[in-house]
């Protein structure tokens, strides 16, 4: 460690801390457009100008590295002058849109004109046009005009991808950044750039024009595309749902954690909300009486299935639970068949294709919880549990969110198990094949719409917090599954999903000592070892 | 995290492709380099002798051949001012125009020659005998005005002379 | 006028050719080098006095000696022959009518810094000078001179200013856009393809045999008391014999304008004058009894640069001379650092604004305070160099620029 004074304030830093990070830790933040932690540093915006004593230029943060004995001012008269005027220089051929643009409420462009800036305009010449409005791919819309040549983009696609898609074209100030012409922006991470593009250059085409960002309410949560649990915020737009034709979750942002996916995130994660809010919902819960659905409410239901679960022998009663199920929903499905003394439970549905998998964040298990599923001790063996239903030894399963018939399993096998079985419990958040042959089908609410945990393929337990209501009378799965439990005579019946954690580390060794408040916000790995060793 | 995602996307099939002489040059020229970058602009001087222009086709051709993104060939190629990014003329006369050709009549020469050809500068005449552009300082000022015809300098131009030279090229 | 050292040759029409290389000397220093230790023959250009003739005017020995010791791994050298500073036209002529002692100054600039390959970076546009150094590689290869633990590659541009600064043509020789890179690391720690260089101008290695066959003292003493030996001055524009003169570092702007190049032309009256290539602040009539060396124009707010001279005689319009600057700083800005790429436009519009009738009065004001505010925040020194211009020609000639704004 070194020490060195930034605005009177001595801090210790670790060799090789630039001036950009040592004036955080001392409480500075200095203003930088070009600079990004995750990328390399390009030291062109020009932004992060800093005074270090005993050097008679101003020096750029991001490219200088502490010293010991260091003195360094990042709000001396000099440095606000100057940063000024480079603010300026940011602004002289960018259009000031700000009312058409999409970034607004989150541009460093704005921000730092507020903090910073505050001149008048002397810049009355015919602004340098470029392209705008530009579709790089799927999900970017470029606005070369509002670019601030940062290079963010241009980097991340050389450094983080090695795609190399993007480039800087021509020079001066018609220098503009886009793509090889003919080629699309389409690996598997390029919405990332729209992240870190600091102002309007980038925006999103999926989030574009759906909602003022200022009107957005935010949740931390977990990626739920696949085993990795990248951290992610929730943006959901409560206040203003007419502007987006009553989609509730506006778009899904990469949050940054150090062990898990730093600050990115994948196409496939970000963009698979979609469920959320489509319209195969199911919302109520429902029985089947011949050819139709019948709504009934949740009293009903939870007896419905307390009389099938009593009615039947242990043996004649399956459960196929998820792993795209939280810990908590998993803990009280494994309590569930402790009391009853089940023995047909799993949760593994092998996929009908292997998953696509890279050595970056993206996993070939598309479920956020099989690590959870496993440690929590459901692992049964789902095929066996088909095959009794197949040889009329079920008389009751109760399928958790999954369709059976997109799986590897064969389609004749499937449907010859589920003719096999005289109820059908299905419970999921949208109707699929498996729930349209159920008897009963109860709304499960989306993981947007609840709290828990998951386990990520590492064994790092993760928590997600809720950023919607349920929709209509959808319930957590641990909700629903605890109702049965009480119905059943059992308790005491935790109320909340915090208790149903509890309740999973009383029961999994490797969870032993968690709790929400030790998981936080960056998650807390299993002891998987022990987990193992027994 | 040191992912690997694939390799730079490979240049679609194409038309433009140097001779296996020209190629066996490129890869000398590559050799030259600690990394083989290096001999990207030489490698782009030659193919734009070869093909005339450097067309997006031809960016792609000499990527594959760099195993580089096309985006960053098309950085380097928008970048010099040499690479002509459309066909030009069989003949490209480039008129200084900084200083001391200013100070010696550059914008008397650029404007004569304008109406020699009928065209702008920055243009080729329709025959698609001669692009005309002006250019900065090419470093000839004791000489000035002055202006490169394709390969060579052409030196202490008068109308007269600029008329001469023009009747000359084929 | 002072001894001939750089274009002694030139007036022999075989000049570029070993044969006549050899006959006046050639490639004896490199015999001599080779019985040198590298540390010894850095001392030697260190005590020469001899300073970057590319324009920084930085002390060679002293460059060459920010190689690492002990550094394992490649060292190179590379030859910047990007001339491309407006008024300058000395290293097309070393590079056509004296290749070999680029040649050999290159063999013993190896030795000292312990590299084994040089490139020659030589701008695009340069046909001829390619075509006739390229020669002189070749015959160097086929007499033995080269290939025995050195070689030099020449490299060709593809036209852009930029490349003349030492880290914009390093991005270049690696086959990149010529954008410069920040510094640290300085080239001398990490240069080209990551490895320690040493970027030297064409001149100033072609100074380096002469020094060693004749010695470190001959040489400081033929230039000023901070600047060893003579250099060759481009002298263009309002001059009765425009050309490049060979002369003392210690020579006068003064002299050269009137004993060298004849007087000035036109008007015959003169009324401003660069004095180090286009980037150099413009100096008006009265400044021209300045020493042509680096302290001699520094003292009068400019710099020697490339040794450019550019003269103005009293019928030039000096709004639209920096107009035409203006033009090529923003189309020569490599668009890499913010204030560069956006007040170098900027400012060009202004300049034409006003040059057109259509300026207002506080342009003047925002051009001296845009350059004054955007001076020293790049990577490079192009925008320095721009700003040189920018405030010397308002600033001195003021007046000039009020006059075409309307009231």
């Amino acid at each position: 460690m070194l020490k060195l004074t930034i605005n009177g304030k001595e801090i210790e830093v670790a060799p090789g801390t630039n001036l950009v990070e040592a004036a955080h830790q001392a409480g500075a933040e200095v203003p930088h457009y070009c600079y990004h932690p995750g990328l390399s540093i390009a030291g062109q915006c020009r932004l992060c100008m800093v005074e270090i004593e005993k050097n008679p230029k101003l020096q750029i943060g991001c490219n200088t590295q502490a010293a010991e004995g260091m003195v360094v001012h990042t709000e001396s008269e000099r440095v606000v002058d100057t940063r000024r005027s480079i603010m300026e220089f940011h602004l002289v051929n960018h259009p000031l849109d700000c009312p058409v643009c999409d970034q607004a409420g989150e541009c460093w462009l704005q921000i730092y004109y507020m903090r910073h800036g505050l001149y008048d305009s002397r810049m009355t010449d015919e602004k340098v046009h470029k392209p705008k409005a530009v579709p790089l791919g799927p999900h970017v819309m470029l606005d070369a005009e509002r670019c601030i040549l940062c290079s963010r983009c241009v980097r991340f696609c050389d450094e983080i991808t090695h795609t190399g898609e993007l480039g800087i074209f021509n020079r001066g100030d018609h220098s503009e950044i886009g793509l090889f012409p003919g080629q699309d922006l389409t690996n598997k991470y390029s919405a990332n750039v729209v992240d870190i593009c600091p102002v309007g250059a980038l925006t999103d085409r999926d989030f574009r024009f759906q909602v003022r960002v200022w009107y957005l309410d935010t949740a931390k949560s977990i990626c739920t595309g696949c085993a990795r649990g990248c951290n992610i915020d929730v943006h959901v737009n409560r206040r203003r749902m007419h502007h987006a034709h009553g989609r509730r979750v506006a778009r899904l942002k990469p949050r940054f954690n150090a062990e898990v996916n730093h600050w990115w995130l994948c196409d496939e994660g970000r963009y698979g909300f979609g469920f959320v809010d489509e319209a195969n919902r199911v919302k109520v819960p429902t029985r089947r009486e011949g050819d139709r659905e019948v709504e009934i409410d949740w009293d009903e239901a939870v007896a419905a299935i307390t009389d099938l679960l009593g009615r039947h022998n242990a043996d004649e009663i399956g459960i196929i639970a998820s792993p795209k199920m939280a810990n908590e929903d998993l803990a009280a499905v494994r309590r569930l068949a402790e009391r009853r003394g089940l023995r047909h439970v799993g949760f593994r549905v092998p996929p009908r294709t292997a998953g696509y998998e890279d050595d970056f964040l993206i996993r070939a298990d598309k479920n956020p919880n099989t690590r959870g599923a496993e440690l929590i001790g459901l692992d049964g063996d789902t095929a066996a549990v088909l095959a009794a239903a197949r040889g009329g030894r079920l008389r009751c399963l109760w399928v958790f969110d999954h369709d059976l018939f997109d799986s590897a399993w064969p389609e004749a096998e499937v449907e010859a198990a589920l003719r096999g079985i005289t109820t059908v419990i299905w419970t999921g958040t949208n109707a699929n094949r498996t729930s349209a042959v159920a008897h009963l089908v109860l709304p499960a609410a989306a993981w947007v719409e609840r709290e828990g945990t998951f386990t990520n393929f590492q064994g790092r337990v993760q928590r997600f917090r809720a950023a919607l209501d349920p929709l209509a009378s959808a319930l957590p799965e641990w909700d629903l599954v605890g109702r049965v439990l009480a119905a059943m005579g059992d308790t005491p019946i935790p109320a909340r999903a915090e208790q149903w954690f509890a309740e999973a580390v009383r029961g999994v060794p490797a969870f032993a000592g968690m709790t929400y408040r030790s998981v936080g916000d960056t998650g807390q790995m299993a002891d998987v070892e022990q987990a193992v060793r027994r | 995290m040191t992912p690997t995602l694939g390799a730079p996307s490979s240049p679609s099939p194409t038309a433009v492709a140097f001779s296996p002489e020209q190629v066996a040059e490129v890869r000398r020229l590559q050799s030259l380099y600690p990394d083989p970058r290096g001999a990207l602009l030489m490698v782009l001087h030659m193919a734009q002798d070869t093909f005339g222009y450097i067309s997006l086709e031809t960016e792609a051709y000499v990527a594959g051949l760099f195993n580089l993104a096309p985006a960053h060939v098309h950085e380097v190629v928008t970048f010099y001012t040499m690479y002509f990014q459309k066909p030009k003329g069989r003949h490209v006369l480039g008129i200084c125009h900084n200083l001391s050709c200013f100070l010696a009549g550059a914008p008397s020469i650029i404007a004569h020659a304008q109406e020699r050809l009928g065209i702008d500068v920055g243009e080729t005449t329709p025959d698609g005998r001669i692009t005309l552009q002006s250019v900065e300082c090419l470093c000839a000022c004791e000489h000035a005005p002055m202006m490169q015809v394709d390969d060579r300098y052409e030196f202490d131009l008068t109308p007269d002379k600029v008329d001469g030279l023009l009747r000359a090229l084929p | 006028m002072s001894e001939i050292v750089l274009m002694r040759n030139f007036d022999r029409a075989d000049s570029h050719t070993l044969a006549a290389y050899r006959q006046t000397g050639g490639y004896t220093a490199w015999e001599k080098a080779q019985s040198m230790a590298p540390a010894a023959i850095i001392d030697e250009i260190k005590q020469s006095k001899l300073r970057g003739l590319g324009g920084a005017g930085f002390p060679t020995g002293t460059k060459w000696s920010f190689i690492p010791q002990g550094h394992q791994g490649p060292v190179y050298l590379v030859i910047n022959a990007d001339e491309g500073e407006p008024g300058t036209f000395k290293d097309r002529y070393l590079l056509e009518r004296d290749p070999h002692a680029l040649v050999e100054g290159m063999l013993i600039t190896m030795r000292a810094i312990r590299g084994a390959k040089g490139f020659v970076y030589i701008r695009g546009e340069y046909v001829q000078p390619h075509r006739v150094f390229s020669d002189a590689v070749r015959e160097a290869y086929e007499a033995g001179i080269l290939g025995h633990g050195y070689d030099i590659v020449v490299h060709r541009g593809a036209g852009a200013y930029i490349c003349g600064e030492e880290t914009g043509l390093i991005s270049s020789l690696e086959g990149k856009k010529g954008w410069p890179k920040l510094k640290p690391p300085f080239p001398a720690i990490k240069g080209a393809f990551g490895s320690p260089t040493i970027v030297n101008n064409v001149e100033t290695i072609s100074c380096v045999p002469p020094i060693l066959n004749r010695g470190a003292a001959w040489f400081a003493a033929l230039g000023s008391a901070t600047q060893g030996g003579t250099r060759m001055y481009s002298v263009s524009g309002r001059v009765k014999r425009p050309g490049v003169y060979e002369a003392s570092c210690a020579v006068t702007l003064r002299q050269l304008i009137y004993d060298y190049a004849g007087g000035v032309s036109a008007s015959g009256r003169l009324k401003a004058v660069v004095p180090g290539g286009s980037s150099s602040a413009v100096l008006s009539a009265d400044q021209i009894d300045v020493t042509m060396d680096v302290d001699g124009l520094m003292k009068v707010g400019s710099m020697i640069g490339s040794a450019g001279v550019i003269v103005m005689d009293e019928s030039v319009s000096m709004p639209q001379a920096l107009m035409v600057l203006t033009r090529f700083y923003a189309h020569e800005s490599c668009g890499q650092c913010t204030p560069c790429r956006e007040t170098t436009g900027w400012i060009h519009k202004m300049v034409s604004r006003v040059v057109h009738g259509e300026g207002r009065k506080e342009d003047l004001d925002t051009i001296l305070d845009v350059a004054r505010r955007a001076s020293g925040t790049t990577i490079c020194a192009f925008y320095d160099g721009a700003v040189g211009p920018y405030i010397s020609y308002v600033e001195k000639f003021r007046s000039e620029f009020e006059a075409l704004i309307p009231k």
